[in-house]
């Protein structure tokens, strides 16, 4: 592996270029570029907000704040997966002719989507200040744990990154891997907390008794509904929340981030991005052979 | 001038040939117990080196190896067993503009494609001029490469190849595309390249062409290299051969 990650950085002006590639024919396509792509999420967080806010009846203060810091970076973790594991695939005709290290390809769709999600991040605090300044200044919408969100990226993107690299790979070799990827992408969205939070779920648990903590630990294991709630723990301010406890809304104080949980996170993340990287260098000399 | 920049001992290639084709997870499920797992020995023990300055023709019948060699130089395959080592930088010609971007425009896919093989940012700027004057597209450089005609195409990937000062060129039969003009300029360049020192290693069915490049021939057969030698003696024998009506492989 040490000899497959200097060979890539051998390479990573290539790596660049191929970034800077995928973001140009994302946006030169289109009149409005950028700005579509970003319209997009912003556009899907006002939808979920009404019909949260007034068909649902949930009370959230700031909810939109709530959704779009758990929804943008599910649409990266969403979208990473998805182009990556494409990219071998659509690629094949160069890999059968040049050699470059193969793990640019994944990468660069990991990167690229990770620069629009900054990009959208950036939105988002345009956003969340506007609406500070709009509604005459009250607490300030962000806090002091804004430093832990270098932390929180660098898991969150080794773990699109493992994903990536392993199903890229895989999809080389049996194409119906990205038709499962979407539909497994498209379920985790709703077992995901994006329109509901972490809380809901651990209310919704009580009832269980003795099993309660155990299926809540078994819900927040999957290591997307950890990250995306700290993302929330990190962007947003913390302001009440209404969940539903015995079948009543009720407005709570958030409870804080659940440490071992965001750390089993971190260590699964960690793995996948080692073992995704691992099996990509194993399969990758025979992309080129494949029937 | 005798360094050795190629070198391949006793190289194996072996193909694990499917019948199912392009497999999916379906297929993996249900069949698993009965995957064919023929095998192709495509090389057998292949061992020749390319010393810098010469120029080499690959020759032989389809399915003899030669695709296969020259893929596993260029990187693109690793032998099953045996070494290959190459010293130097290599520059595949490309097939159509294997690796344009259809939706760039063609200077945007000039710097992508310098850099795949293995320029920096820098050094293909400074080659640009040149590459875009010897592809004779001068505005078009700056339209999205989808609306190039195939001619146009293969100028471009030939201008990048030839603008990378690559230490060995690998030519698998792209010298025919283009009209009259370009093929004259290719060969124009190719002697140009081997006057200053260029090493080259091409594959091709075209009598000519071994003829008017080639310093040396060697003629792969089975698997294995069957005749190395000066093009005029190996190009008879394999012409002689090819005649032959008995002939096996």
């Amino acid at each position: 592996m040490r000899d497959d990650l200097k060979e890539l950085w051998r390479f990573r002006e290539l790596l660049g270029a191929m970034v800077e590639r995928e973001l140009r024919i994302r946006y030169k396509n289109s009149v409005l570029g950028i700005l579509w792509s970003l319209l997009n999420p912003l556009v899907t967080v006002a939808v979920m907000n009404f019909v949260l806010k007034n068909v649902m009846q949930n009370d959230t203060q700031s909810f939109s704040a709530y959704i779009l810091a758990a929804y943008l970076p599910f649409m990266f973790f969403q979208l990473a997966v998805l182009d990556s594991s494409q990219s071998v695939l659509a690629a094949l005709p160069v890999v059968k002719k040049v050699y470059f290290p193969r793990e640019i390809l994944p990468l660069a769709s990991v990167i690229s989507n990770g620069v629009h999600f900054l990009i959208a991040l950036v939105v988002y605090f345009v956003f969340i200040f506007v609406v500070w300044a709009s509604t005459g200044f009250g607490t300030p919408p962000v806090t002091y744990k804004l430093w832990f969100l270098p932390v929180l990226l660098l898991i969150h993107f080794s773990l699109a990154t493992g994903l990536s690299l392993f199903f890229s790979a895989l999809n080389v070799f049996y194409e119906d891997v990205k038709y499962a990827l979407t539909i497994v992408l498209y379920l985790a969205f709703f077992l995901t907390p994006v329109m509901y939070f972490a809380e809901t779920v651990y209310y919704a648990t009580r009832k269980y008794g003795a099993m309660a903590d155990l299926l809540y630990t078994v819900f927040m294991s999957n290591p997307v509904a950890t990250i995306c709630t700290a993302y929330r723990k990190v962007l947003v301010a913390p302001g009440k929340i209404q969940v539903l406890i015995n079948g009543h809304a009720e407005q709570i104080q958030p409870r804080p981030l659940d440490w071992t949980l965001f750390g089993l996170a971190a260590v699964l993340s960690f793995v996948v991005l080692i073992g995704g990287y691992a099996f990509f260098n194993r399969m990758k000399w025979k992309f080129v052979e494949r029937p | 001038m005798s360094e050795v920049l190629v070198k391949l001992e006793n190289v194996h290639k072996e193909f694990v040939l499917s019948h199912s084709g392009a497999s999916s997870i379906k297929t993996l499920l249900l069949w698993w117990k009965r995957r064919s797992k023929e095998k192709l020995n495509a090389l057998n023990g292949i061992s020749f080196e390319v010393k810098r300055g010469e120029s080499v023709a690959l020759i032989g019948r389809n399915g003899a190896g030669k695709s296969t060699t020259l893929s596993l130089i260029s990187r693109i395959y690793k032998a099953t067993s045996g070494t290959v080592t190459v010293n130097g930088r290599l520059a595949p010609l490309l097939e159509l503009g294997a690796g344009f971007h259809p939706d760039l425009t063609g200077l945007d896919n000039v710097l992508f494609n310098g850099m795949i093989m293995g320029l920096t940012r820098k050094q293909v700027t400074e080659r640009l001029p040149q590459i875009i004057a010897f592809a004779e597209l001068d505005k078009h450089i700056d339209a999205p490469v989808r609306t190039y005609s195939s001619g146009m195409l293969a100028r471009l990937g030939f201008a990048v190849a030839v603008h990378v000062d690559a230490d060995v060129l690998i030519v698998d039969e792209v010298l025919a595309v283009g009209d009259f003009t370009f093929e004259k300029k290719c060969y124009d360049f190719i002697d140009q390249f081997r006057k200053q020192g260029g090493t080259i290693l091409f594959v091709s069915h075209n009598a000519e062409s071994v003829k008017r490049v080639a310093d040396r021939c060697v003629w792969l057969k089975g698997g294995l290299v069957h005749m190395d030698g000066d093009p005029e003696s190996v190009l008879a024998s394999y012409q002689a051969d090819a005649a032959a009506p008995n002939e096996g492989l």
